[in-house]
């Protein structure tokens, strides 16, 4: 029998499974998934403690949700707002914020005065510690909305690899999202290079996320941009910035 | 709440108790109806989109109740807002009865607030703080020890209040309710220090002002409600809890 967590994104969900046993996965309920390695992300490696420390082998994933949601899985635990119907009547869910702590707390030993951010496809949630302990926590789900999903959405349409923006010193606003998108064409109307303007547009991002968590001087950093050099090196222009990756809150979960 | 035929006395705020009780006395037979409340009755379109839920609430309830409300006393002192004042205005130059109401004097007067410092769960304490305006209930109550707080006005959308444990104690303009001095900013103001508390607001009222300032000063956490809580702002309380 294997164990399945899922942080289930409005575009990207994130699975964790657990076994004890190499032959438990022939049996995994995510076998149904076609081209399942497709979506195996070795980011953690395969040794997954619990929060007691109590050692596990598991495996890690990540795939559209709307992938995951046509899939018939039944979670262990669960979080984010994508995960519907899937949890198994003893299943736990736990909400993004409190997952996030947690998660930081198991993976970041010492968390003294620092300040977590995980950003979303759509949304920004920060929670801060002081001595180990939490401090303060915030959660911007709506107004956030200029976050992973659009930055995909802009380097699609303007064909643009993420990976090979280099930082701006200059940023777009990005508290208004329409506003920004003026911003951009704006910008790319006036002869300035797509990847110039998104990059300026992905340290707005930053700078944004940085100002709505009060200004932090530690950041540890969850999510997707996690993988973006330029937002990573935007975030530095004004705090340290260290990436844990995309699956802090699913460590968050068991 | 419109297909109900019985003639109505309507109220928001706190209305100065000699004067609402010489109404419930002029109209013995009239059931009286608290206007703060969301009834689902459709919008007047008077007030704009962006506006404070509650108010938006008094107008609309007002218009959809048109035929059965006799009289409203609406409170437009310190005890409410502006908005009450201005909301009082616009219905009576719209043909309403509305008899305006001040309670900012209380002659020294505190009264004890056992509802806030129950055992009852949160939503339940609101709402018997805000019915002892028209009718004193009786209830024996029993004091919880504090081990969370709500600060605040009682807002528009009450399901979110299920997310506090029974051992919540209540703050705020609803104490200051409680307490009978419901312009009594000093109280308003007051909150037990190590009690971490919920700061809440309705948004777009001027207590956002108040919220977010306390919030900070008392290490607690600020929130602003619009019409109904969003599920962030249901985590973000949820965590508070679960984190403290």
């Amino acid at each position: 029998m294997t164990k399945l967590y899922a942080d289930a994104g409005t575009t990207w969900t994130k699975i964790l499974e657990i076994y004890e046993e190499e032959k438990d996965i022939q049996k995994s309920s995510l076998l149904q998934i076609n081209n399942l390695n497709n979506y195996f992300v070795p980011e953690n490696g395969n040794k997954y403690y619990s929060r007691e420390e109590k050692l596990f082998t598991g495996r890690t994933f990540i795939m559209p949700t709307k992938i995951f949601s046509f899939a018939d899985i039944k979670l262990d635990g669960a979080t984010g707002h994508m995960t519907g119907q899937k949890l198994k009547p003893e299943g736990i869910y736990q909400n993004e914020v409190v997952s996030l702590a947690y998660g930081a707390q198991k993976r970041v030993k010492n968390l003294e005065n620092s300040t977590i951010i995980d950003i979303g496809s759509r949304d920004v949630k920060w929670v801060k510690f002081e001595n180990n302990q939490y401090k303060d926590l915030d959660w911007n789900g709506s107004c956030g909305s200029a976050t992973g999903a659009t930055i995909e959405m802009l380097c699609g349409f303007y064909g643009v690899n993420p990976e090979n923006l280099a930082p701006e010193r200059e940023k777009i606003p990005v508290t208004c999202g329409v506003f920004a998108m003026e911003k951009i064409m704006d910008n790319i109307a006036s002869g300035i290079p797509p990847e110039i303007a998104v990059a300026r547009y992905i340290h707005g991002i930053a700078y944004n996320a940085w100002i709505f968590s009060k200004k932090p001087e530690k950041v540890y950093l969850s999510g997707g941009l996690c993988r973006n050099k330029c937002f990573i090196e935007s975030l530095k222009l004004y705090c340290e910035a260290i990436p844990l990756g995309r699956f802090m809150l699913i460590e968050g979960l068991y | 709440m419109k297909s109900e035929n019985k003639k109505l006395i309507g109220i928001w705020g706190y209305p100065e108790p000699d004067i609402l009780e010489k109404i419930k006395n002029k109209y013995p037979e009239n059931k009286i109806i608290d206007l703060d409340i969301n009834y689902n009755n459709p919008s007047s379109g008077i007030l704009p989109d962006a506006y404070c839920r509650i108010t938006k609430n008094m107008i609309d309830n007002s218009f959809a109740m048109k035929e059965n409300l006799e009289v409203i006393i609406a409170s437009v002192g310190r005890e409410k807002c502006d908005s009450g004042w201005f909301a009082a205005k616009i219905l009576k130059d719209e043909g309403f009865n509305v008899i305006e109401t001040r309670y900012e004097d209380y002659n020294g007067k505190i009264c004890a607030t056992p509802v806030c410092k129950s055992n009852l769960a949160l939503k339940e304490k609101i709402n018997l703080i805000m019915d002892n305006i028209i009718q004193k209930q009786n209830i024996k109550l029993v004091e919880t020890k504090p081990e969370f707080g709500f600060w605040g006005v009682p807002p528009n959308d009450f399901n979110f209040l299920d997310i506090f444990p029974e051992t919540t104690h209540v703050y705020g303009w609803t104490r200051c309710v409680e307490a009978g001095r419901p312009a009594d900013i000093d109280l308003e103001m007051y909150v037990d220090e190590n009690i971490p508390t919920v700061f809440f607001a309705q948004t777009f009222c001027a207590k956002m002002q108040l919220a977010k300032y306390l919030a900070k000063k008392h290490n607690g956490i600020y929130v602003d409600v619009d019409d109904v809580a969003s599920n962030s702002v249901k985590a973000k309380i949820e965590a508070f809890i679960k984190l403290r």
